[in-house]
């Protein structure tokens, strides 16, 4: 496959081991306290936790810096890192200073369009989109070569992460844009929070009977439902989400109390039901706001200890 | 064409304001297709700017005049008697033409009256969309003729983010998703297999990013 | 209602609807002049024109067409309809109120709804006063 990084999740994936990662905002300021609470929630239960940029254009504290405070405390990060809002000289340049640190693994993201942020009126960059990332961070590590082609002083090896959604549209297309994914350097791929295990599955063996799952490590994407109407909000709202009838059916039938059980038990059965699927080869829990929610999924689901 | 929209006339005064005698200036190309700064706008406009000043007890001449393309220097000079008899010069064109009148009448105040906005077509009647970015290197073969760097909100050049939905781009539920369109088109002239091929990274040297551009045609020049 | 105050209206018809707007006797109000402007169809009322009525003193303008479906032009009463709609959102922009400028469907030689729809057109006036333009 490709050379091997000093990265704990590649480690874990290429062990063979069903990989758990989590999710972690950045504050929207300075405040360091924000980012070390969330890692003391997290540490021990997952083997990796990837840190937003700037997520939804929102502006908040930046990945790298949320990578650091998170490897200070003997966690793994894997910085997220979006085309958005930095040309392939910022990228580039950051990608370095990451690793420089100590940042292992990165996650290759085109953004949120920034008309859903904080800054409507800014002027965007999309200088590369998320494909020319995966494959720069590709080259930094194979050939120690940035995009110009110099020969760099201690190349960035990193272990290079995508995004998957098998529920935005056209769906054929969505294994076509894995198989490019992969060509271009992706070791793994964390997808968009499952709902529609069915559509899930499909892509899946799609991925499967084009050879992908060889290539390259999935883990499947989920975050826990708190009530009905965050199932609808989701489902109608958040750009390339698809939740079942069924499932804003199921929430809605439980009194209100019991929505958070109900939406842990769903999750719960979610990750059940990714351990079968042959191709996927960890979970990765996107509990926004919720992080304290992960050590009890990862305890529930039977996935402590951690390797 | 390149598209533009007529300022809102209450812009419009206060630009207009510090003048006593104003030329508004129209052009017959471009802006007169999109309806913002044809012959009949010009008139509408001054229409408009009469009875908005008579009711605020404000006084103000205007006179009217429009030119076939205010882009080029052998219309423009058509109107220069008419930007001498006035104290500024409200012009309907582009910002090119804005830019040209000012050029040519460097004593006169030239003041804008459209927003430029983009290169575009007349989609049907009434509607005008954006299809042309001008970034100096097309590659429309490659896409099925449908430009991912101008219709692709993130100016995605390998495919669809994952915020595409039925066919419609995550930020405008009314914007087509560029991608998904490229994608069809390709299926019907049998070119899926565009699709797996790794298109590099642009290079934005030939677009506005590398600095405002100029083409010179030595042979068209004595 | 001010004394000194003799409503104009300029009145634009399609010939199609009457072809002649003849004299009125409107009970109880006849202290008004009328400009009929006749149009070969009403979709040749350009925005021009009803602004134009409007810096020629106009207090209100109207402009009758024929009843939707029935346009011998076939859309012609459809373009007059969005031009004065356009217009009249221009009147509210520069402050004149889009209110004094109308359209309406007549069918065709009903004189008596003319007369009416001058009547309403005059009692509106009684609330909007004279064009604050002129």
């Amino acid at each position: 496959m490709n050379m091997k990084t000093s990265s704990r999740l590649q480690e874990i994936l290429s062990n063979g081991e069903f990989a758990v990662t989590a999710e972690c905002g950045p504050p929207r300021g300075a405040n360091p306290e924000v980012i070390r609470k969330k890692g003391e929630l997290l540490k021990g239960w997952v083997d990796a936790v990837n840190v937003t940029d700037n997520q939804t254009a929102i502006v908040r504290m930046s990945s790298i810096a949320g990578c650091a405070h998170l490897l200070q405390m003997g966690l793994e990060p894997v910085m997220q890192m979006v085309t958005r809002d930095r040309n392939r000289i910022a990228l580039q340049s950051d990608i370095m200073g990451a690793y420089s640190l100590g940042i292992k693994n990165i996650l290759c993201l085109s953004g949120d369009h920034q008309s859903f942020g904080s800054q409507p009126d800014a002027l965007n960059v999309f200088d590369i989109d998320s494909m020319h990332l995966i494959r720069t961070v590709q080259t930094l590590r194979e050939d120690g070569k940035d995009m110009s082609g110099f020969q760099l002083n201690g190349p960035p090896c990193m272990y290079i992460g995508a995004a998957a959604n098998p529920f935005a549209d056209p769906f054929e297309y969505r294994v076509i844009r894995l198989a490019k994914k992969i060509d271009a350097g992706a070791d793994f791929i964390q997808t968009q929070c499952i709902y529609n295990m069915d559509r899930f599955k499909e892509w899946m063996k799609m991925a499967r009977e084009e050879g992908l799952t060889e290539k390259v490590h999935i883990l499947g994407g989920v975050t826990p439902l708190k009530s009905a109407g965050m199932a609808k909000f989701m489902n109608n709202k958040v750009a390339g989400m698809d939740v079942p009838e069924s499932l804003i059916k199921r929430m809605a039938g439980v009194p209100k109390e019991k929505a958070v059980e109900e939406g842990l038990k769903i999750c719960l059965e979610t990750i059940a039901e990714l351990r079968e699927i042959e191709g996927v080869h960890g979970v990765h829990i996107m509990a926004i706001e919720w992080e304290e929610i992960v050590a009890e999924i990862v305890e529930a689901a039977g996935l402590t200890p951690r390797p | 064409m390149i598209v533009g929209e007529q300022k809102p006339i209450s812009e419009i005064k206060e630009i207009i304001a510090p003048y006593k005698k104003i030329l508004i200036l129209g052009c017959g190309t471009c802006v007169k297709t999109c309806f913002a700064g044809g012959e009949d706008e010009v008139a509408v406009l001054a229409s408009a700017l009469r009875l908005a000043c008579k009711k605020d007890g404000k006084e103000i001449e205007i006179e009217e005049f429009t030119i076939e393309r205010q882009c080029e220097d052998e219309f423009i000079q058509e109107s220069a008697p008419a930007i001498s008899r006035n104290d500024g010069v409200l012009s309907l064109a582009c910002g090119a033409g804005v830019q040209a009148l000012a050029r040519r009448f460097v004593k006169s105040p030239v003041l804008p009256g459209v927003n430029t906005t983009f290169i575009g077509v007349l989609e049907k009647q009434g509607v005008f969309t954006e299809e042309c970015s001008g970034c100096g290197n097309c590659r429309l073969d490659i896409f099925g003729g449908i430009c991912p760097v101008t219709r692709c909100a993130k100016k995605l050049l390998n495919g669809p983010c994952g915020g595409s939905q039925n066919g419609k781009c995550e930020i405008n539920p009314e914007t087509d998703c560029a991608w998904q369109m490229i994608i069809e088109r390709l299926r019907i002239l049998g070119q899926m297999d565009n699709l797996r091929i790794y298109v590099p990274p642009k290079n934005w040297q030939t677009s506005l990013s590398g600095g405002p551009r100029k083409l010179v045609r030595e042979d068209h020049m004595i | 209602m001010n004394d000194n105050f003799t409503p104009k209206i300029t009145l634009f018809h399609c010939i199609n609807t009457v072809s002649e707007i003849g004299g009125f006797s409107l009970t109880g109000q006849d202290n008004f002049e009328l400009e009929t402007v006749k149009l070969p169809c009403s979709s040749m009322v350009k925005d021009v024109f009803l602004l134009r009525a409007f810096e020629a003193g106009s207090d209100a303008v109207i402009v009758l067409v024929c009843p939707e479906g029935q346009c011998r032009y076939v859309e012609g009463n459809i373009r007059a309809k969005k031009r004065v709609a356009w217009v009249r959102n221009l009147l509210d922009e520069i402050g004149l109120d889009g209110r004094r400028l109308s359209l309406r469907n007549i069918s065709a030689g009903d004189t008596i709804a003319t007369s009416r729809i001058i009547q309403n057109v005059l009692k509106d006036l009684e609330d909007l006063g004279p064009n604050p333009a002129v």
